[in-house]
């Protein structure tokens, strides 16, 4: 059984306030040691220099999309509380644009709704995936099921 | 690149014929793509904390970002990936937590699709969207993640 330690307390939290966060730092190392990871070695990820004469991406390679999700999940075990999101929290994203070597991704959640079901408090937020510097990698809603 | 992946992790099963042999047409609810599974081993819970910096380090509960590793390399081999297929995006449903020691069995089948009119400087355009299933249970049976996986699909696609 895991600890549940939230970082939020559901009776205190209002519409539209925002989350916790997290951000992660995209290179082509870490994408290289990804796809070593899951196996996944698409081209459009790992080939560097065939990459270069791609017009698609502007010339660069792009992470895997299920890179672009890291910073959420975290964010979603951080704010429950749990090392695992509890039965019932559920994501649902769109990706917007593709994540390149060089950018710093950031989730941002912001309360949409607060409800108590079946004896669980619930929040759920409208979900955004953001280069630090500007733009939207993904977007969509999350439901957070707190302790 | 050097590929590192550890293979051995892996086995794949499923009928011979997989979604590159379908027609748009034939790409019906329920098709079954096949699956595989996937041992969890310390090494690579190790590896993926260190990775991306994830405050657990899997001595309970592996990384959540890990969700994603039992299926890809799985969706690779029974060719889910269709080539010049654009991933649209995820529904993540979570359920219970896999730990270090597990197998991992993903199953892969085909979930909807749609076919979406778009017009654009007065030119029509039909984008075909595919949606697949990939859920994942342990070695008893019990449902870990469930993901759709939504993908537009390329022009030429008949």
């Amino acid at each position: 059984m895991e600890d549940a330690m939230s970082k939020i307390d559901f009776a205190s939290v209002q519409v539209g306030d925002t989350l916790s966060s997290k951000s992660l730092a995209v290179s082509q190392q870490l994408i290289n040691e990804y796809a070593d990871i899951c196996g996944d070695y698409n081209s459009i990820h790992v080939d560097v220099e065939g990459m270069k004469s791609n017009t698609m991406f502007g010339g660069s390679t792009i992470a895997h999309g299920t890179i672009n999700v890291e910073p959420v999940l975290q964010a979603l075990c951080d704010i429950e509380g749990r090392l695992w999101p509890a039965e019932g929290s559920k994501i649902d994203l769109q990706f917007r644009a593709p994540v390149k070597p060089g950018f710093t991704i950031v989730s941002n959640l912001v309360v949409k709704e607060k409800k108590t079901e079946g004896g669980k408090n619930i929040l759920v937020c409208d979900m955004k995936i953001q280069n630090k510097d500007g733009g939207d990698c993904a977007m969509g809603s999350t439901v957070i099921v707190c302790p | 690149m050097e590929q590192k992946f550890n293979t051995s992790l892996v086995a794949n099963f499923g009928p011979a014929k997989m979604l590159p042999d379908l027609k748009f047409a034939e790409m019906e609810p329920g098709w079954d793509c096949g699956g595989g599974t996937y041992k969890v081993t310390k090494e690579e819970v190790d590896k993926f904390s260190k990775l991306m910096g994830d405050a657990n380090k899997g001595d309970v509960t592996i990384p959540i970002g890990m969700i994603y590793i039992f299926g890809l390399r799985i969706c690779w081999d029974r060719k889910v990936f269709l080539d010049g297929a654009i991933r649209a995006g995820d529904k993540i449903s979570f359920f219970k937590p896999a730990k270090i020691g597990d197998t991992i069995t993903t199953k892969l089948s085909i979930a909807d699709k749609k076919e979406v009119k778009k017009e654009k400087d007065g030119k029509v355009r039909i984008n075909k969207f595919l949606y697949v299933d990939m859920n994942a249970t342990n070695q008893s049976g019990e449902k870990i993640v469930d993901i759709q996986m939504s993908f537009l699909l390329p022009a030429t696609m008949q």
